[in-house]
């Protein structure tokens, strides 16, 4: 709450630009409510640590920032078709909320904001940094690599081993 | 002088035809109107239908709901065949010139209950997802 | 006008390349690691003895293919995935042509994409148009391959109005639905029962344009891996019948998740539209399931809506039970509970419950002050019994086995127990050349065992047999595999013990690996045993409690009679069954789909589900109820959502959170030593198994029990014996 007061007070100090101010330089309000500022040697120069929380003014409800668990992973292959496309990148998503029956249309309503949310990213880092930033708890789940072993369309006729399966 | 003598009679007209002093008292209130004209008809439901057209038009037919309605009268409770003719679509009255023949399969008109008891509640018409079970009786 | 008949099966039965393939080999023999490749100008490194379109997925390209399949061997009958090599006379098949040394691969040459046209227009000479009407639509190799890679204009005119191939469909069973006119003959469904499924059921009949799949005579496609088949085909023509009309894939909402109907803890995929759930699907994981995923965890999902608890439930004065709100049946709970002394509470968990589950029911009752918390599941306690881990796990681990050299058996079925263990035992009898010994009644275990005997006499002279002799005594990596059945006996003690005894003395020295390994049944079991369960129900049985918790537990371990007539019986669990059946209060809780539980499969490997529907009605997440039970009897738990009772389970074995980790145990040398005091016998009597034909597989817990497709494979595999 206090820190939610101070974001007030500055609103009201940069209140002629508004949103520009919160667009170039939220970073700067952020850190300098919540992280430590070190002052190094040079007493014009301050060294702000880079771990940023935007989930103070990003304006999400707090109940989306605090009782959501986030689940990173990579898309497994679909078991139904033979192409990886899909599978090859990280992935943001969220816990399942209740859907429910509309009583006018019988249609499935959902009342959660951040179901349809899918963020793709090139690495499993790139994303816990996306969840800490917007103040997520977040799970990942490692990566499955496909296994693969030389194969040989020899090994259907060996005459001394098991693969030469009567098939067909 | 004639223009207020016409005004006057009109007046005497329409408490004449609303039943008097007390009678038209009684339709003022009720319709914040006085009117006379000619009675064209009366639908099934007691509703009369009056047209005078030294009225100008939009004004010239009206409606005088059936005294069962009381305070409660409402548009939708003008039967369709008297709906065109209330609202100009034709000159020709439901007495005069049946729109339709009688049909069999023909309903009665129903008004609007919207906001009574009698309205129409949306249900869901999909089969329950899950089945719940139901433990057996002892007896 | 041209009439184009499908004369790609002339080149169906693809003539090994056999010169060049030699050239390979004798290439790869010189060659040190790998062989480099060109695939489009870019360098790659194979492995000598791949094939081309490995190399190329090595690369990062992707080759068009219906008949070539990962884990199948391979067919080279579909010409999809002809590329063009340089100096080669003709396009190659690069599912079958091994690479060579510097070999540059086209995949993208004129001559290629001129190929796949061909192959493409081949093939939809003779496909019905019907993708606005089939299953397969959306997520069909033959759709999407035919957009990517088809020709875009037709030279298909029928104007003799002759019409398409059509083929008649086969019935093979209430599982999987077929329609053989869809078929492009890839295959893959013969190759998947024989290699994989080690079922000879499907093959093919007739030559050319007549081609067709099916099982000769009419008769059922007799697995229990069979829907299988529906995954691989790469298009329609064979789709599941449950889930025939009922979604498309793009409406489709995908939860990943674990199965629980066996100990193997398969990946799955439960796809869900609008909070029902529609299908479910294998998820690739290496190390557990590969890709396939056994019939009863893919298709039971229907017993999921069927007889669900969807209120609280009490006894009323006549005895009937009547739905109650979830205050009134709390309280009823907590009546029981303070009128009487916390050594009177029992509870029996099943085999289906969450690690949460498990650890809250604890909890409470320990802080009510009983100690007597059950799993229906029998285990010896003498000896080491449960307190070291590697007593009751697969030790060696489900990918172990295809490390594994020789593999014995005892008293277990693991073609039903356990299918995808099977099938890996399978993947390592074909293609390790393993020799596998069985102990326990004969059955078909889809490869061929030399069988040991059926009694426990066997057992005790097993060093006496050839087996022991031959095979597993000179194994390298022998694994003895004892099923839960065997232990479930009134002597299991000594069986474990004479295992135990065998196995350590089978270990080399100094190796790390683990020769004995336990196949549990349930999925529950090794995260009850975890956190200190007691196995086995006999603690009830003896001591009968005043208040009893069935904690999803509907096997009629205890019956009513078995209890005192004072007893309150209180079940917890999501469906209608025995358990519910002899309550005094019912407690709706959530199935496996419906919470984000932690479950230990029999390796154990830690998983979770996650919530892919909500529980219905009035349900609940199961340790939730726990928890608000406890508020009311004024004991709260120190956990309120589900990052804290996971930290709790953290604090009582950290494993259980350490997701899709196998925690090593290795303590046999101890554990023998323990169990040198156990002077019980060996009983002289034959192994029993609770699952010897496929009829027995399907109905084995209140899910499956409560699924009208379950029954239907009964009733199907009833008629065809």
């Amino acid at each position: 709450m206090a820190s939610l007061k101070v974001v007030n007070f500055l609103q009201v100090l940069s209140q002629r630009s508004l949103i520009r101010s919160f667009h170039a330089s939220n970073q700067h309000f952020v850190d300098i409510i919540h992280r430590p500022v070190t002052l190094s040697g040079d007493k014009n120069k301050i060294t702000i640590n880079n771990t940023e929380d935007i989930s103070v003014i990003s304006g999400v409800p707090e109940e989306h920032i605090k009782e959501r668990r986030v689940r990173i992973f990579v898309p497994p292959k679909n078991a139904m078709q033979s192409g990886t496309h899909g599978s090859k990148t990280w992935r943001l998503e969220f816990d399942t909320r209740e859907r429910w029956e509309n009583p006018l249309m019988g249609w499935s309503s959902t009342g959660d904001p951040l179901s349809n949310t899918h963020v793709e990213f090139s690495s499993k880092e790139d994303a816990a940094a996306f969840c800490e930033k917007n103040g997520w708890k977040y799970q990942i789940d490692e990566r499955n690599w496909l296994q693969t072993r030389p194969k040989s369309y020899g090994a259907n006729f060996s005459w001394n081993k098991r693969t030469r399966i009567g098939s067909k | 002088m004639s223009k207020y003598l016409e005004k006057l009679r009109n007046c005497r007209l329409a408490i004449k035809q609303n039943g008097g002093i007390i009678g038209a008292y009684l339709q003022l209130f009720r319709t914040d109107e006085l009117k006379y004209g000619n009675h064209i008809g009366t639908d099934k439901y007691g509703n009369k239908y009056y047209e005078n057209k030294s009225y100008f038009v939009a004004r010239s037919r009206w409606i005088d709901y059936a005294p069962k309605y009381g305070y409660d009268f409402d548009g939708s409770q003008v039967p369709a065949d008297w709906h065109r003719w209330l609202h100009y679509m034709t000159d020709d009255p439901p007495t005069k010139v049946k729109p339709c023949p009688d049909r069999e399969w023909m309903t009665d008109h129903e008004e609007n209950l919207s906001g009574t008891t009698g309205q129409y509640v949306p249900y869901s018409t999909v089969t329950p997802k899950i089945h719940s079970w139901n433990p057996p009786k002892n007896n | 006008m041209l009439r184009l008949l499908p004369n790609s099966r002339i080149l169906s039965k693809a003539i090994p390349p056999v010169n060049i393939s030699y050239k390979a080999r004798e290439c790869a023999s010189k060659a040190a690691e790998t062989v480099e490749v060109f695939v489009d100008d870019k360098p790659v490194q194979v492995q000598p003895g791949s094939t081309v379109l490995q190399a190329c997925a090595q690369a990062g390209v992707e080759i068009p293919r219906f008949c070539y399949h990962e884990r199948l061997s391979i067919a080279g009958n579909c010409r999809m995935c002809l590329v063009e090599v340089e100096r080669s006379p003709k396009p190659v098949a690069s599912c079958a042509m091994p690479v060579m040394k510097g070999m540059k691969i086209k995949t993208d040459s004129p001559i290629t994409k001129k190929a796949r046209e061909g192959v493409m227009e081949f093939l939809l000479v003779n496909h019905p148009l019907d993708c606005p009407i089939c299953d397969q639509g959306g997520e069909c190799d033959l759709q999407d391959q035919s957009m990517n890679f088809g020709s875009d204009k037709s030279r298909f005119t029928d104007n003799q109005f002759l019409g398409k191939r059509a083929v008649e469909d086969k019935d093979i069973g209430p599982l999987v639905k077929t329609i053989m006119t869809r078929c492009i003959q890839c295959t893959r469904c013969v190759r998947f029962a024989n290699e994989i499924a080690g079922v000879s059921d499907l093959g093919t009949t007739g030559r050319g344009n007549d081609l067709q799949i099916g099982t000769y005579v009419e008769k059922m496609f007799k697995s229990e891996l069979s829907g299988n088949v529906i995954d691989i085909c790469p298009v329609g023509a064979l789709t599941s019948k449950p889930y025939a009309f009922v979604a498309r894939p793009w409406e489709l909402r995908r939860v990943d998740s674990i199965d629980t109907m066996d100990a193997v803890g398969s990946n799955i995929v439960v796809c869900t539209r609008g909070g029902d759930i529609m299908r479910i699907l294998p998820r690739i994981h290496e190390g557990i399931n590969e890709e396939w995923l056994a019939d009863k965890s893919r298709f039971s999902y229907d017993g999921l809506k069927r007889q669900r608890l969807t209120s609280p439930m009490i006894k009323d004065e006549s005895g009937n039970l009547i739905s109650v709100d979830w205050e009134t049946a709390l309280l009823r709970v907590c009546d029981a509970i303070t009128s009487v002394k916390g050594a009177e509470i029992a509870a029996i968990a099943g085999g289906q419950v969450d690690a949460e589950a498990l650890i809250a029911m604890k909890d409470l009752l320990n802080k009510l002050g009983s100690e007597s918390l059950n799993t229906e599941e029998i285990f010896p306690m003498d000896g080491s019994g449960t307190d070291l881990r590697s007593n009751y796990l697969l030790n060696s681990s489900i990918e172990g086995i295809e490390e594994s050299d020789a593999i014995l058996l005892i008293g277990c079925n693991p073609r039903y127990e356990a299918p995808l263990l099977n099938a890996r035992i399978r993947k390592a009898f074909i293609h390790n050349e393993i020799e596998v010994g069985y102990l326990g009644p004969k059955i078909d275990l889809s490869y061929n065992y030399q069988h040991l005997g059926d009694t426990t006499t066997s057992l005790e002279n097993i060093k006496s047999s050839q087996f022991y002799k031959e095979h597993l005594s000179k194994a390298k990596k022998p694994m003895i595999i004892l099923g839960s059945s065997a232990l479930q006996r009134a002597d299991g003690t000594a069986v474990f013990a004479k295992t135990q005894q065998i196995s350590n003395e089978l270990k080399e020295a100094g190796s790390s690996w683990r020769v004995l390994n336990v196949l549990q049944r349930v999925a529950s079991q090794v995260a009850a045993l975890d956190i200190g369960y007691r196995p086995g129900v006999e603690n009830v049985r003896n001591n009968k409690p005043k208040v009893l918790f069935l904690l999803h537990a509907d096997n009629e371990t205890v019956r009513r009679e078995d209890l005192g007539k004072d007893c309150v019986v209180i079940y917890q669990g999501s469906h209608g069954d025995q358990g519910a059946l002899m309550a005094d209060i019912v407690l709706p809780g959530a199935a496996y789909t419906e919470k984000e539980g932690t479950y230990v499969n029999t390796e154990g490997r830690a998983q979770r589900t996650l919530v892919a529907v909500n529980p219905p009605g009035l349900a609940r997440n199961d340790w939730r109820i726990t928890r608000a039970l406890s508020e009311m009897i004024g004991q709260p738990l120190s956990y309120d959502n589900t990052n804290e009772i996971r930290d709790r389970l953290a604090e009582m074995s950290p494993n259980l959170v350490k997701f899709d980790t196998v925690e090593e145990a290795n303590y046999f040398k101890q554990s023998e030593e323990l169990f040198k005091d156990i002077k019980e016998k060996i009983k002289q009597d034959s192994f029993s198994l609770p699952m010897i034909q496929l009829k027995d597989y399907f109905m084995t817990d209140p899910i499956t029990r409560a699924s009208p497709t379950m029954a239907q494979c009964v009733k199907a595999n009833n008629k065809e014996a």
